[in-house]
């Protein structure tokens, strides 16, 4: 693939800490701060809810119970709102029934206190990566959607009809232009997606789910 | 009537009449008979016989007889003696010389009887007096007598009653005691005193004896206090000492009057009793740890989880190339305050699993609800249920049993979460402090569940009645025998806002 992102590099990788209580939080806190991770401590999933943003990257540390709003209540919403932040549950004493659900509903890991430093570190890191293939995903769509977005009218109609399969012809056939045309529309197009070959433009169009148009004879 | 009348009519007559006449009678007769032989020894014997005879007549017959005597001399003389001889007539120096006997024998008898009538007063009054006397005597002696036999009845009375008892100057010197009390702790009363006493007190309790029992005397007010005395067999005993001040007229005290009495039974019962009652919340609160479990578990990790983050941080800025020294130090400092958390915790838990003997120390209500609170954390969060605690600020610290005021505090937070299990919607469970006084505090606690129906809330606070499954009961009836025992009440009632308020009482020792 040729597309290439800054995520993952420029956007400041945090811990966000959610437990009500506090020596805990400060311990996290010190602890990635001497292995070089920056945190960011909360009281209450209310509190971690007014403060994230959409630019924040990193991954979410939450207790399972909280007062208020608890840890598996914040995970639905997260999911719901969709907030894809990936999440490491812990706990002093989970039990199964809550392990399988938040497990199910897509965190990363379940950890139970107190947990050792490896523990915390692997699923920290998981959760990073984790995190950062969601937003070099993120990115590439992005962009794909700003090349889709730099297209023409015409282009846009020629494009669909070159990944439904259609030949320049049919498409000049289609569009009332004559061939020459509809050759110079595709060129431009398929520079503007910055795709290589037929086989690339197709793939992005899947990525973005750009619907293809395979035209009334066809 | 008549007869009396009769006789007392008789004896006046005699008494008035044959008596003065024959007295008389007899006088002048024998002067008359011895007038004559003496005439030729003597001048006119006649005159000192016959005046004899009027005094002796006044004298034994009084002046009736007197009276009588001085007429009959006065005839007899006028016949006999005077002259004309054996004639009634008299001369003219006769009659003046007649006259002049008579005035003298007049003069003689109103003398001599009245001298008499003082002689008899005088015998009258002494013998009345002497037969006062004798009654007196009597008397005294019966009364002598009837002392002594109620003071041995007396006697036998304290000695007879199973009780200790004993009598004490004003001093507080032993005056006298009961064989009981002489045979308990093998003493003889002789032997037996104040200080003596004393040392067969208990002695943890003899300082506080003597001290109290200083006190009464100085102050004169009865005294009253329990204490161990050692018996003659070395055990000791539990005894009831009481003692009242008797006060002579003036006010002052006379004597102490005391009595012992043998509480020991009592003692034991009571003992067992608390023993009991400790078992009983032993129980429960074995029963209730199965609930308190998960939160005890989480107490305990939280501040181990920090302390293991801790420990791995500081390992980590040890580590670092250069050495984070500044950071390593204060992270260590950090390892040691929460290890110390965490002790805290094992210890508040064995505090309210311990077996020791209670103590009642000045405590503060607001920290027990407090730690309760935290204890309950977990178990709230699980059950979905919100600890609210509206506190007090100007609570008096009163003397309590930090371990069984927490046992009723989570009794009622449980029965409260318990009662909301079914409950939709917010579940919150209040717990409030209220100063009443200086010396008395009330807790509520409150919940929002269905409330008591009215046919068992009689019922709630009887043992072994029990609405829960797997309840024993008991709960609130030790709940409220704490209560009781530390001066307070518990009852509950059906909150305004739906739900049910358990409140208690806690008052500071009288």
């Amino acid at each position: 693939m040729m597309i290439k992102t800054d995520a993952g590099m420029g956007a400041h990788e945090t811990v966000f800490i959610v437990d009500d209580d506090a020596s805990i939080c400060e311990g996290l806190c010190n602890l990635l701060e001497a292995v070089g991770i920056s945190s960011r401590s909360f009281f209450t999933a209310e509190g971690f809810r007014a403060h994230w943003s959409k630019a924040m990257a990193g991954c979410l540390l939450l207790d399972a119970r909280l007062p208020g709003i608890s840890g598996v209540e914040l995970q639905e919403r997260l999911r719901q709102s969709g907030i894809q932040i990936p999440i490491i549950f812990m706990t002093a004493h989970g039990d199964i029934p809550m392990v399988r659900k938040v497990m199910k509903s897509g965190a990363i890991e379940f950890l139970t206190k107190p947990f050792q430093k490896e523990e915390l570190l692997n699923a920290v890191e998981q959760a990073f990566a984790v995190d950062r293939l969601r937003r070099e995903e993120e990115e590439i769509l992005k962009a794909i959607r700003a090349r889709v977005d730099s297209l023409t009218a015409r282009e846009r109609e020629v494009m669909a009809m070159v990944t439904a399969g259609l030949l320049n012809k049919q498409i000049a056939g289609e569009l009332n232009l004559s061939e020459i045309t509809v050759k110079l529309h595709r060129r431009h197009m398929m520079e503007k997606m910055q795709a290589g070959s037929l086989a690339e433009l197709v793939k992005l169009c899947e990525r973005v789910k750009e619907p293809s148009r395979s035209g009334t004879t066809a | 009537m008549t007869g009396t009348e009769a006789t007392g009519l008789s004896g006046w007559t005699f008494e008035y009449g044959l008596k003065p006449c024959a007295i008389a009678g007899c006088f002048v007769l024998v002067a008359l008979l011895w007038s004559f032989p003496l005439q030729h020894v003597i001048a006119y014997p006649f005159v000192f016989l016959f005046f004899g005879a009027v005094m002796g007549s006044a004298w034994f017959g009084g002046v009736i007889a007197g009276f009588l005597a001085v007429t009959l001399s006065s005839l007899l003389i006028t016949y006999f003696f005077v002259p004309p001889l054996f004639s009634m007539s008299l001369t003219k120096d006769s009659q003046s010389f007649l006259t002049a006997f008579i005035v003298c024998a007049i003069a003689i008898t109103v003398v001599s009887s009245a001298r008499k009538r003082a002689e008899n007063a005088i015998r009258d009054a002494r013998d009345q007096l002497e037969a006062k006397v004798q009654e007196r005597t009597v008397e005294l002696q019966r009364s002598n007598l009837e002392i002594k036999e109620s003071e041995r009845q007396l006697r036998l009375l304290t000695e007879a009653i199973p009780q200790q008892i004993w009598r004490a100057d004003a001093g507080g010197r032993i005056e006298y005691c009961n064989h009981h009390l002489c045979d308990y702790i093998g003493m003889h009363s002789e032997t037996l005193s104040e200080e003596a006493f004393f040392n067969v007190l208990h002695p943890e309790d003899k300082p506080m004896f003597r001290r109290e029992w200083q006190a009464a005397l100085a102050s004169g007010e009865a005294f009253e206090m329990e204490a161990r005395v050692r018996g003659a067999n070395g055990a000791y005993r539990w005894f009831l000492a009481r003692s009242i001040p008797q006060r002579a007229e003036d006010g002052r005290i006379a004597r102490w009057y005391g009595i012992h009495i043998d509480v020991e039974q009592q003692h034991k019962a009571q003992q067992s009793l608390v023993r009991a009652q400790d078992d009983l919340t032993r129980l429960s609160r074995t029963l209730s740890l199965a609930e308190m479990a998960a939160s005890i578990a989480h107490e305990l990790n939280q501040p181990l989880t920090a302390v293991v983050t801790h420990a791995y941080a500081c390992r980590e800025w040890l580590c670092s190339t250069p050495a984070n020294l500044e950071k390593a130090s204060a992270t260590a400092e950090k390892i040691v305050q929460e290890s110390t958390r965490a002790s805290s915790v094992v210890r508040r838990v064995r505090a309210l699993f311990s077996e020791e003997p209670h103590v009642r120390k000045l405590t503060d209500m607001n920290r027990l609800i407090q730690a309760l609170a935290r204890l309950l954390r977990d178990e709230a969060i699980r059950r979905e249920v919100s600890i609210k605690l509206v506190l007090a600020n100007d609570l008096p610290r009163l003397e309590m049993d930090s371990v069984q005021i927490q046992q009723v505090l989570l009794n009622l937070a449980t029965n409260a979460m318990d009662a909301m299990m079914l409950v939709r919607g917010p579940r919150e469970l209040t717990i409030r402090s209220e100063k009443r006084s200086d010396a008395e505090i009330m807790v509520a606690v409150e919940d929002h569940g269905p409330g008591i129906a009215s046919e068992i809330a009689p019922r709630i606070f009887e043992p072994f009645f029990s609405t829960k499954e797997h309840g024993t009961g008991m709960g609130l009836s030790i709940c409220r025998s704490i209560v009781e025992s530390h001066q307070g009440r518990l009852w509950a009632e059906n909150s305004n806002r739906g739900g049910t308020k358990f409140q208690f009482t806690v008052r500071a020792q009288a």
